[in-house]
Formats: structure tokens, C-alpha cells, sequence
């Protein structure tokens, strides 16, 4: 028989991923457009790369846990195939911020 | 040792490629016998990802630099300009998304045709995504070899 559910984990920690990707590409032109930013994060850690990893790995898993406690609980429902749809329009747009930005921005 | 290891990281990160293209083919054909092995593989994936991450952020941070300096000032600046600049931080999405594979393939897929879809796209999203990652990193290469040729001449 054909089920068409998914955990609550999978809807929350898909979402998280496709947010968590736009912001990591945000956060890579405001690093590049402020030096300050780039000194902040550098002083965090001692590598301005390294404090960026982290604080995308933090909100990623802070994301996911929160979209999965949502709704009392239960998690955020979503279609899968939505989940799916966000998921892409997430990678997608990061990815060409990141290399969009690289190639004519900066 | 610093060549060694940067071998390693590309190593892990191809192995990471060939399990997602592996992955691909057996969530096509998910059921009942290889629910198994690809929840196992899901989880390969994932550990070859972290383990490439975690050796190429520690030779970025520590090794990195020399090389950078080098690239700079040869024939091919864009080699970290460019390639570097998008590859260190491409490499994060790809980081999320092997992280969240396990999560998805923690579904029944033998019987739930838009959870296959959704791995699906996430496999081919690794898929790509790394492979675009070890281009870059083929890129980079090639700008410290061609600055290196430039200076014997």
C-alpha cells in the first residue's frame, strides 16, 4: 500500500536545510561586503571560514529542532512533494548567490 | 604529509560521489531487500562527507595559505579568486545535505513513492554538488601548478 508520510524530522531538518543554505550564501556576501563582519568572525574562532561553518552547522540543527517541536510537538506537515520543491529553490538559490556572487560582485 | 592528506580529502569526497551515484540506483529500485543496505549507505555517504570536510577544513585553515600565495601571484589568480571562494563555502550546502540524507532514507521508501523523489533529488543534489566541488578543487590545483611553471621560466 502506498504511504506518502514522512517523519517529522525529515519535514523539519528539510526545511532547516533548505533556510540554512540561503543563509549560509547571505552570509558569504556580508562577510565579503563587510570587513567588520569578517574581523568579528575571525576573532570568534581565530579563521573567519571556521566561525562560518559553525554558526551555519548550529543554525541548521537549532532550525530542525525547532520546525520539528512546532505544532505542538507533532512538527511542521508539510506535502513531501513541497518539501521536496523548497528543498531544490534552497540549494538552488544558495549555489547561485554563492557563485553569482563570486563571478560578478566581488 | 600535507600532500598526503589533501589525497585523503579528495579520496573521502570521491567516495562521498560514487555512494550518492550507488545510493541513486538502489533508491530507483527501493524495497524490501535493500532497505537495509541503503540506510547503511546513506550513513557512508554522510561519514565519507564529514571526514573529506573535516581534512580539507583543517588543510584550509593550516596549509592553505602558502598555496594561496602562490596562486596570487601566478598566471591564474581566479584559481582562488574564484574556485577557492565558491568551493569553501558550496561545500557547506553539500555538508547539509549529506547530513540530512540518513533523515530521509530513515523513511520507508519501498512503499512511499514522494519520499523516493525526495532522495532522490537530494542524491542528485550531492551528486552534482560534489562533483562541481572536486572540479574546483581540480582548479585550484592546476592554479598553483601553472604559478609554480611561471616562476621557473
Amino acid at each position: 500500500m502506498e504511504n506518502t508520510g514522512v517523519s517529522k524530522y525529515t519535514i523539519s531538518f528539510g526545511l532547516s536545510l533548505a533556510l540554512c543554505s540561503v543563509l549560509n550564501a547571505l552570509l558569504v556576501v556580508t562577510k565579503e561586503k563587510s570587513r567588520s563582519v569578517t574581523s568579528a568572525l575571525q576573532r570568534i574562532t581565530g579563521h573567519q571560514w571556521v566561525t562560518h561553518v559553525i554558526i551555519v552547522l548550529v543554525l541548521f540543527l537549532f532550525f530542525g529542532w525547532l520546525f520539528a517541536k512546532s505544532n505542538q510537538g507533532q512538527g511542521m506537515k508539510l506535502a513531501v512533494k513541497r518539501l521536496t520543491e523548497i528543498i531544490l529553490a534552497g540549494i538552488v538559490a544558495g549555489g547561485l548567490i554563492i557563485t553569482g556572487f563570486y563571478l560578478v560582485a566581488d | 604529509m600535507n600532500e598526503i592528506i589533501l589525497m585523503f580529502h579528495v579520496l573521502f569526497g570521491a567516495g562521498c560521489v560514487i555512494t550518492a551515484v550507488w545510493l541513486f540506483v538502489d533508491v530507483l529500485h527501493a524495497g524490501a531487500a535493500n532497505r537495509a543496505r541503503i540506510r547503511r549507505l546513506s550513513w557512508a555517504a554522510a561519514a565519507f562527507m564529514w571526514c573529506a570536510f573535516l581534512i580539507g577544513g583543517y588543510w584550509y585553515v593550516v596549509d592553505y595559505p602558502a598555496d594561496k600565495a602562490i596562486i596570487l601571484h601566478g598566471p591564474w589568480p581566479f584559481a582562488h579568486s574564484y574556485f577557492m571562494e565558491t568551493k569553501e563555502h558550496l561545500v557547506i550546502m553539500l555538508l547539509l545535505l549529506t547530513s540530512f540524507l540518513p533523515v530521509a532514507t530513515a523513511n520507508n521508501l519501498a512503499v512511499n513513492r514522494e519520499a523516493r523523489r525526495l532522495v532522490l533529488w537530494v542524491l542528485a543534489g550531492i551528486a552534482l554538488l560534489g562533483l562541481m566541488i572536486e572540479g574546483d578543487g581540480a582548479m585550484i590545483a592546476m592554479g598553483v601548478k601553472v604559478a609554480l611553471l611561471a616562476g621557473q621560466h
